[in-house]
């Protein structure tokens, strides 16, 4: 609609119920639509803007007026003894309606139809006034959904149970819906069976999981280990054909057992990076250790790798941090190598560690701001 | 004899004039939609197949709310001119014809309906009263 606007009422008081606020009613779809039309109307008479509040009285009004001439029409039908309305019923309602406002010739009786007033000013209104329709499209309302019926005796080719009761009727529901009967467990189960099917799943996810032990130690050693490596390994333990959780401890010196790699600052050669780990604390228990395996360090190959990845204790809460530890961890495995601290290098990897943490900070300010 | 003849040609008239009245509703299209009013009468008991009488009543209501528009703005038109004559500067402001509850309220009064509305809200019992006797 082209140059009709509206503007807010002043008192908030009197604002729209339902328009804006939350709650639908049955009839909104009605009013809106009628609104339209009202303001419609209004324009077509001169109008260029309007007040909400009074376009919303006026489209109540139209509405009352509408259902009031229904009202009168079927009335008057009722009275003749029709339940379809015609012409004439329209007219007395129109003429009913009229009553207080006065047309002429509402004295007169016996008119015909087209002889009333109020007739012959609607005529003169659809001559004079141009057409004007209705801006959209309105569809059919209200929509009459067909709700699901429950199907009659007749339907479920059902004999209703007991003669007083006609075939028409809705069936009754079926036994299921309302007997509780007892439940029986149909399989039948075979404990031996059972655990022995346990104990197989278990054994499997015991040997994933080794194996990909020895895939990520395979990672970080420097060489000594091949994939043949793992073949055999796992060859010895299916071999063994039983859980190797439950086969008998071995004894000293049987197997070699990697030593513990000392990280970054505990050890002889200088590298890049420090962390701060806890086996600062167990540097006199890892002096004894020293003397014991380091004689059998030289060129003998074993099973395992002869470097275990040393452990990374981060008690940070930055997601960050750990990821980047981890990481540093698998790559620094090759640089690492066997040999242990001696104190004289403490203090440049007390200024390494500085530096490194300084970094850190810088990087990542966010964990930091956390802790 | 002759005033029933009288009377037959004038039912006969009468009828033409109905049926061309009705055809001629076929044409106009009014404002208010046929499935609005259709939705309204059906609430209140009309029942007619007859699409005709649907657009009769269509174009009857859209009679009454132009009548109703048009006296309202006769109003307005009024109101605008009363003040132009007192002070010429407010005529640029006020030349849009705007529809409001009070113009509409005194042209709904001549049709029998009474929209009154509060005219200001108060605060307290007492405002507006003279200070004297608002210290009491």
């Amino acid at each position: 609609m082209s140059g009709v606007e509206s503007t807010k009422d002043m008192r908030k008081g009197e604002d729209v119920p339902g328009s804006s606020l939350g709650i639908p009613k049955a009839d909104d779809f009605g009013r809106s639509v009628s609104k339209i039309a009202v303001a419609q109307i209004c324009e077509s008479v001169g109008y260029q803007g309007y007040k909400e509040s009074a376009l919303e009285a006026l489209a109540d009004i139209s509405i009352r007026y509408l259902c009031d001439l229904g009202k009168n029409a079927s009335f008057h039908a009722n009275l003749a003894g029709r339940t379809e309305c015609n012409v004439f019923d329209i007219r007395l309602a129109l003429e009913d309606l009229g009553d207080s406002h006065g047309f002429p010739g509402a004295s007169e009786i016996g008119n015909c139809l087209v002889g009333s007033g109020i007739v012959k000013e609607i005529v003169q209104f659809v001559d004079t006034k141009e057409e004007i329709p209705f801006a959209q499209p309105v569809p059919r309302f209200p929509v009459v959904r067909s709700g699901k019926l429950i199907p009659s005796f007749e339907h479920m080719n059902e004999t209703p149970p007991g003669k007083h009761i006609p075939s028409w009727l809705p069936a009754f529901p079926d036994p299921h819906t309302y007997n509780h009967t007892p439940m029986w467990n149909e399989r039948a189960s075979d404990p031996c069976a059972d655990k022995i099917e346990q104990a197989r799943q278990r054994r499997k996810a015991e040997r994933a999981l080794l194996r990909l032990q020895q895939r990520l130690v395979c990672n970080g050693s420097t060489g000594t280990c091949a994939s043949s490596v793992l073949d055999a390994k796992t060859e010895n333990i299916q071999e063994a054909g039983s859980n190797p959780f439950l086969s008998a401890p071995l004894q000293q010196g049987e197997k070699d057992v990697s030593e513990v790699v000392l990280p970054a600052k505990l050890s002889n050669e200088v590298s890049k990076g420090d962390h701060i780990s806890l086996l600062d604390a167990f540097v006199p228990a890892i002096d004894a250790m020293k003397t014991g395996p380091s004689d059998r360090l030289d060129g003998e190959k074993t099973f395992l790798p002869e470097k275990r990845p040393s452990v990374q204790f981060k008690f940070k809460t930055g997601k960050k941090i750990l990821g980047e530890s981890l990481d540093l961890s698998l790559q620094r495995k090759g640089e690492r190598s066997s040999t242990f601290l001696l104190p004289d290098d403490e203090r440049d990897d007390k200024k390494k560690r500085a530096e490194f943490i300084l970094r850190q900070t810088t990087e990542y300010p966010m964990e930091l701001n956390q802790s | 004899m002759n005033h029933n003849q009288q009377s037959n040609d004038g039912k006969h008239d009468d009828d033409s004039a109905l049926s061309d009245f009705l055809a001629s509703l076929m044409d106009y299209t009014p404002t208010i939609p046929d499935e609005l009013v259709e939705h309204y009468l059906a609430k209140s008991g009309f029942q007619c197949p007859d699409v005709r009488l649907i657009r009769l009543v269509a174009v009857a209501t859209q009679k009454f709310v132009a009548d109703v528009a048009s006296d309202s703005l006769q109003h307005c038109k009024a109101r605008q001119a009363a003040v132009v004559k007192d002070k010429r500067d407010k005529q640029q402001k006020d030349k849009r014809l705007i529809l409001t509850m009070d113009d509409l309220s005194k042209s709904l009064r001549e049709y029998g309906v009474n929209v009154k509305q509060q005219e200001y809200f108060a605060d307290s019992p007492s405002t507006g009263m003279d200070p004297a006797s608002r210290d009491e």
